[in-house]
């Protein structure tokens, strides 16, 4: 089933994407949180099963994230995006492993990279930054060239190894 | 190293040129590879450059090995592993340490999670500059390595043991806790 088709019959609000180089369409949609799940069971109903990715975006500005659920159907070759905005100072959602099982690694890698709290998930262990003890470092307040400058630049160089 | 089997008949001195002579010679390298310069490691091993011919051969397990290679950028969960397998390899033990990154930084210079100068963390005998180095000055930094080991220059095992402290107290600056 064609993408545009669903979106009329679930009547949202899409926007197609001119991508250079890539004749097969995109379709960026913003929706509800609270509807999310019904809109991504739909789209996996109708030929939309292969989840992608999801990745995240801090818009500090506007105080959010926004989280985006990429979907892909072999059968239409389309491409849907579906966005979502959750608050920053309180950045939680559920989590939808349970539709597709590889969310749950993408979850785990957001909590840790953006502090994204996802409810229902309980494997939200450390999955790269093992020994990590600041704030989640892909947010854009955190200022990697000072932490680096003084968490690795403070470490002294033994003596009796080479010259500084 | 092995103690003198026959101390009536060869002198002690002769005897540890002897040994260095012979393990410069048969240099094995533990299969341990970090970041993109692995990549350059294929036509190192193979019939193009062969470094069999020098006697270093790759060896799966680091109690068996000789040589640890440190191939590009370390980022703080692989310096855990690095210092696991350095720690298990036996005594004379040598590190090459590989491309940019692990001199100064390299392209991860302002990373949170890359570690920026690998010598503050275990001791290296032998950096080979470039990003990434080609096969040839690959063989030239094990010839050097090798010429090092004959002269009794290449001391890192021994700095390791003599600074184990500071070695072990830098190392736990950017661990949190080692037993993960």
């Amino acid at each position: 089933m064609k993408a545009e088709e669903l979106f009329k019959e679930l009547n949202v609000e899409y926007e197609m994407m001119k991508v250079k180089g890539n004749r097969d369409p995109r379709y960026r949609v913003k929706v509800n949180a609270d509807k999310l799940e019904d809109i991504i069971v739909k789209f996996k109903e109708n030929g939309f099963r292969h989840f992608v990715a999801l990745s995240c975006v801090d818009w500090i500005k506007d105080g959010k994230f926004e989280l985006i659920y990429h979907l892909f159907s072999y059968e239409t070759l389309e491409d849907v995006f579906l966005s979502i905005y959750i608050p920053r100072d309180e950045p939680k959602y559920r989590s939808l492993r349970h539709l597709f099982p590889q969310i749950e690694t993408y979850e785990r890698e957001i909590h840790e990279m953006f502090g994204v709290d996802f409810e229902g998930n309980d494997r939200l262990i450390p999955l790269i930054l093992e020994d990590w003890n600041d704030m989640p470092p892909m947010r854009k307040d955190f200022d990697t060239e000072k932490y680096a400058k003084e968490k690795y630049g403070s470490i002294p160089p033994v003596e009796g190894g080479d010259e500084e | 190293m092995n103690e003198n089997p026959l101390p009536s008949i060869i002198p002690e001195k002769d005897w540890k040129k002897i040994q260095r002579m012979l393990s410069k010679r048969s240099l094995w390298m533990i299969h341990f590879c970090t970041g993109c310069g692995a990549m350059e490691m294929p036509p190192t091993m193979t019939s193009r450059y062969d470094m069999e011919r020098f006697g270093i051969i790759p060896m799966a397990t680091p109690r068996q090995a000789d040589l640890l290679l440190v191939t590009g950028y370390v980022a703080v969960k692989t310096l855990k592993r690095i210092v696991r397998v350095y720690e298990q390899m036996q005594d004379p033990k040598y590190v090459i340490s590989f491309g940019s990154c692990p001199i100064n930084g390299g392209l991860y210079w302002d990373s949170y999670n890359t570690i920026k100068r690998l010598d503050k963390y275990i001791p290296v005998d032998i950096y080979i500059a470039g990003c990434m180095p080609r096969p040839e000055a690959i063989m030239d930094g094990f010839l050097k390595l090798m010429k090092d080991i004959d002269e009794g220059r290449a001391d890192g095992w021994l700095r390791y043991r003599k600074y184990y402290d500071k070695y072990k107290a830098n190392q736990m600056r950017v661990f949190r806790r080692w037993d993960e």
